[in-house]
Parts: C-alpha cells; sequence; structure tokens
C-alpha cells in the first residue's frame, strides 16, 4: 500500500519530471522499506540491505506505447546509494549521474544519496531515448554529489578490475556475487561495510567490522568454517588448485578468494593492510 | 557455528551429487552435473511437462480451448486415467470448497485461460460455481478461500530476486500475514508456509506455468522482455517440489543456451532442494522425478 507523501518523498518526487515526451505521468506511489515489498516483492530486499529510506515511483503512460516507470530511491547515504548501484552493473556506461549503466530498456545509476533506476516495459528506439533523457534530466536535478564509500581505497589498484567492484552489507548480497557460504560465516550485517573486489579469476574482500574485537570473531569465524586447515600464515590451497587466505589487522578483516599461488594471496593482503595503515579506516 | 555448505564443499561434491548441482549453487566455470540415475520408479514421483505449439495470445497464453487440452492431457497423463472428469474427481469432491491460487504478477501472470481451464474441471467434478475462488494477493480476505478445503495452485516460474524462482512452493506466501516475514535466508524455509493451517493438507494439484517463462532478472521490477521466452508448456504435479525442480531445471538450460556458459542463478533458489531435505514436502532430487512428457519437443531443453 502506498504511503502519504512526507516532506522527503515529496522533495524525491521533485526531481522526476512530470511528462516523459508525449507520455503522461501517473500519480506517484510512495514506499518505505517496510511496504517496498507491496510494490516490488522480493527485490524489496535488495534495497532494504543498503539501508533504503523511501521510494517514489512514478509510471508514464501514453496510449499504445509501452510504460515508463521510474523509481527512484532515498538511500540515505551516498555510500549505500553507491552500493545498490554495484549490485547489478550489466550494462552500458551512460554517462548519467556519479555511475549508470543502460541495458535492454533499463536505466539506473547513482548521484549522491539518491539511485534512480527508469525502465521502459519494452524497449523500442523511442523508449530508450525517453529513458536516457528522462535520466538525465533527474540527475541534473539532484543538486549534489556524494562519496564513494572509504572501503575502496583499500583496494590494492594492481590487477584490480575496477568497474566490477561491489559494496553492501549482508552475505546474501555477498553470495549473489560470490558464494561463499550459506551461513554467514564472515558475520556480516548492518553495520558492516565490505567490498568484494575482481582480480582476474580472483576475488578479494575487505570488510569493515568497526571495532577490532568484532573483525577478530569474524576472521575466527571464517577461518573456523572455511580455512581449518590453514596453517600459521592464514593461507590456503583449496580444492580447485587456488589459494585462498585470510587476515584482519585493526577493525578490517581481508580475504583473497582463489588466487593463483600462495605468495600472490600473501601479497594482496600485504597490499591492502599497507593502504589501510596510510589511511583511518572505522 | 554449526557446519555450514561453503564453496569448497561444492567444489568437493558438485560432479558426485546429482541434487547438489541442481538446485544448490552451480558455481561459474563449473560443469554442470552428471544426468542423474533414476530411482526405481516405484520411488519416483511423477511430474508431466505438456508443450503445444499454437501461437500465444496477446495476455501470454495459448487459446483457450489448447490450454484445456493441455491441462486435461497432463491430468490424465499424471493420474493414469483416461477419462479427464473421472481423473478429476479423484481430486477434488462435489461438497469440496476449492480455492484456486493464481498469480497476477502484471508482467507474467497465471492468464485467465489457465485459470478458467481448472474452473471448468473443477465444476465437472460437482463443485457449484459458487464454491469456487480465483485470488492470489487477497486469499486471507476472501470468502471462499476462508472456507476451502480444497486448493488448486497454479503459477508462472520466474527468475526472482531473492527467493532465486518464483515457484509454486512460493506461491502460498499470500497466506500468510507478513509475507516479507519469510524471505530470512533468501527464502529459504518458504515450504513452513504449507504447514499453516490455512493451506496445510489441501492442495490437491499444482500447475507451473511456462508459457513464457522470465530467465533472468533484472532492475527492481525484475523484468525484462529480453529474457523472457516462448516455451508454451505446463508443468503438471501432485508435488509441487518435483514440479519446481523441473521448472527450475528448464529455467537453467535455458540460461545455459542463452548466455553460452553454465552461470548459475545469482540468488540461489534453496528453497527447492529445502523443502525435501529440510521440510520434507516434497522431492527435489532429479534422480527421484519420473518426468512425462508430452507434445510438442522442439526446444524442451530437458
Amino acid at each position: 500500500m502506498s504511503r502519504p507523501q512526507t516532506p522527503d518523498a515529496r522533495l524525491l518526487a521533485s526531481f522526476i519530471p512530470v511528462t516523459a515526451g508525449p507520455w503522461l505521468s501517473e500519480a506517484d506511489q510512495v514506499f518505505d522499506a517496510e511496504t517496498v515489498f507491496d510494490y516490488i516483492d522480493g527485490a524489496g530486499e535488495v534495497y532494504r540491505s543498503y539501508n533504503m529510506r523511501g521510494l517514489v515511483a512514478r509510471r508514464f503512460h501514453k496510449d499504445g506505447r509501452p510504460d515508463l516507470v521510474v523509481d527512484a530511491f532515498d538511500m540515505g547515504s551516498a555510500e549505500d546509494a553507491f552500493g545498490v548501484f554495484t549490485h547489478d552493473l550489466d550494462g552500458e556506461d551512460a554517462a548519467i549521474g556519479q555511475g549508470s549503466a543502460y541495458k535492454a530498456g533499463l536505466l539506473s545509476f547513482w548521484k549522491d544519496r539518491y539511485f534512480v533506476s527508469v525502465y521502459a516495459e519494452e524497449e523500442t528506439p523511442e523508449t530508450k531515448a525517453l529513458v536516457l533523457d528522462l535520466g538525465r534530466r533527474i540527475a541534473a536535478a539532484i543538486p549534489g554529489t556524494g562519496e564513494r564509500p572509504a572501503l575502496l581505497a583499500l583496494l590494492p589498484p594492481d590487477g584490480l578490475e575496477g568497474g566490477r567492484v561491489r559494496f553492501f552489507h549482508s552475505h546474501a548480497v555477498l553470495n549473489y556475487h560470490f558464494f561463499v557460504a550459506e551461513a554467514n560465516v564472515l558475520l556480516l550485517g548492518p553495520e558492516t561495510d565490505a567490498v568484494l573486489a575482481p582480480y582476474g579469476s580472483g576475488r578479494l574482500f575487505v570488510a569493515a567490522y568497526g571495532a577490532p574485537a568484532a573483525a577478530a570473531r569474524a576472521r575466527d569465524s571464517f577461518a573456523a568454517a572455511y580455512l581449518p586447515e590453514a596453517g600459521a600464515s592464514g593461507a590456503l590451497r583449496t580444492e580447485n588448485g587456488r589459494w585462498t587466505a585470510v587476515r584482519t589487522g585493526g577493525a578490517l578483516v581481508a580475504v583473497v578468494f582463489d588466487a593463483a599461488s600462495e605468495r600472490e594471496a600473501l601479497d594482496r593482503l600485504d597490499a591492502v593492510f599497507a593502504l589501510a595503515r596510510g589511511r583511518a579506516v572505522r | 557455528m554449526a557446519k555450514t555448505f561453503t564453496r569448497r564443499d561444492f567444489l568437493k561434491t558438485a560432479a558426485a551429487a546429482p541434487l547438489a548441482g541442481a538446485v544448490l549453487p552451480r558455481l561459474s566455470g563449473e560443469p554442470a552435473p552428471l544426468a542423474p540415475s533414476a530411482a526405481p520408479a516405484a520411488d519416483r514421483v511423477r511430474v508431466v511437462l505438456v508443450r503445444d505449439p499454437a501461437p500465444l495470445g496477446a495476455g501470454g497464453a495459448p487459446p483457450a480451448e489448447v490450454v484445456q487440452r493441455m491441462l486435461d492431457d497432463a491430468v490424465k497423463a499424471l493420474l493414469g486415467e483416461s477419462d479427464i472428469v473421472k481423473a478429476w474427481k479423484t481430486l477434488i469432491r462435489p461438497d469440496d470448497v476449492v480455492g484456486i491460487k493464481t498469480n497476477a504478477w502484471r508482467y507474467i501472470p497465471t492468464t485467465a485461460e489457465v485459470e478458467q481451464a481448472i474452473k471448468r474441471r473443477v465444476m465437472d467434478a460437482g463443485v457449484a460455481e459458487t464454491d469456487i475462488g480465483i485470488d492470489d494477493r487477497g486469499v486471507l480476505r476472501h470468502p471462499v478461500f476462508q472456507r476451502a478445503t480444497a486448493l488448486v495452485n497454479a503459477r508462472p516460474m520466474r527468475t526472482h530476486h531473492w527467493s532465486g524462482v518464483g515457484s509454486l512452493i512460493k506461491n502460498y506466501i499470500m497466506f500468510t500475514p507478513q509475507p516479507s516475514a519469510w524471505h530470512g535466508d533468501t527464502c529459504a524455509d518458504l515450504a513452513a508456509i504449507w504447514d499453516l493451517p490455512a493451506v496445510k493438507g489441501k492442495t490437491r494439484l499444482n500447475v507451473l506455468v511456462m508459457f513464457t517463462p522470465l530467465f533472468h532478472s533484472v532492475g527492481p521490477h525484475n523484468y525484462a522482455k529480453d529474457y523472457v521466452w516462448e516455451y508454451k508448456g505446463l508443468v503438471v504435479s501432485l508435488d509441487p517440489v518435483a514440479a519446481d525442480a523441473v521448472g527450475l531445471r528448464i529455467i537453467e538450460a535455458k540460461r545455459r543456451a542463452h548466455f553460452g556458459d553454465d552461470r548459475p542463478l545469482p540468488m540461489t533458489p534453496h528453497h527447492i532442494a529445502l523443502a525435501e531435505t529440510r521440510h520434507h514436502l516434497g522431492v527435489a532430487d532429479p534422480a527421484r522425478i519420473e518426468l512425462v512428457k508430452l507434445g510438442w519437443d522442439d526446444g524442451i531443453l530437458v
């Protein structure tokens, strides 16, 4: 069920044009983190895992043409707007907002604390042009910009595929991108920030736990569940012949998955914590 | 922490365990599991897949008479009965109050053709029209569902952002007052819904609609026309878990054919396997499913 508009929802709605070419808008629907399920069912869990505050949905209609739908999310922070954007990076950069992707009639972008999806129920040359135009106009209406998560600075640049980095809080989202374990062995939760980055066929996971004790618990949990046979180095050659290694430092835990060699795994961990020593990370 | 299934366990077991390969995470780059060895016939659950090449209408279904024939052929094959009314009379009693639990998702609904085909046969089994209800999101408030003694479960299969696939098992989530409460651990325990008083023991037939399945989810609305294809099938069983397991195999096969690699569903639909192993609702193990295929076999994928 849609909710009456709050002041934040009115601000969010003000970013969205009333018309899209000859398409006319219908009445807005407004949702929060509880009512989002009434609108987009299970997909709501993705946005809730990124602390969504609100959603304004506006549908554009023209008889005989596919509908266009704008879903504008207030994610509460630029970090979470960036994060939910990284959940689906499929598509070509449309150069809209602070990061964008377009594919098959769907445009998504983030700017400041907002994540926006503009969607054509059927892609045609006409609807594609309207989707991109709507996106540009919405992005232009959002006044500010926001910072990407600080944790990204701990990703060693050597070998990093920067365009495929994911930022998240939940183990379900981690498993979505790279299955680790059915249980939450890395003890992720709303208060943890985590990144997952590709390095060739390997992955680097880095999480900030807010306190050294919490990081130590997460490291021990992961090691017990995933690397019980690992030696003092925290590295192990796993069933696929590649190397996984875990290390903690301060409030951080870093895991290298599927490195080509033990040396590569350990070197990457060294690089993460060298970067961490050079920066203030919570 | 109790022992948990990890990526390493998958790497150890994927090639050896057909169930794990079919309904637990299959990792990119890992080979698809070998075809399962069948259990003896007496130990297997029957699932019927029926397809017809008739063109689909604007609503995404074949013509009504084609849908009726597909459903009838499937039910007769499922129950081993040559007379369709006799077959339905083994499922439904004249004094039953029947709820047809449909699915009204905007982009790929169950379709009126399937709903009406089911309704017709329920009436042929002797149930008065006033004792038949068809609903999705309103089932808890619907007067027929509130006094229902029997349910027919009918929905399309599609990929789903959180549960992996929208399934027959998941279709009963609207019988709960707070559906979002069942999303934990990516919907692992949806099968437990089937123990709720509103549904327990009432389901007489499961129909998984595969006219235009969605095989890949994008965006908040989960849907893109590019990832829908005309499979033109119905999967019918007394066992919702077995029907879902067959539907999932079809979806996974389509993904392999489309993407050119063995790309797993991003969110593993582990609720199907757990429906068997944890909740004992039905059979997900392909080795214990007898799949009967009827009709059109071009592009059948399984």
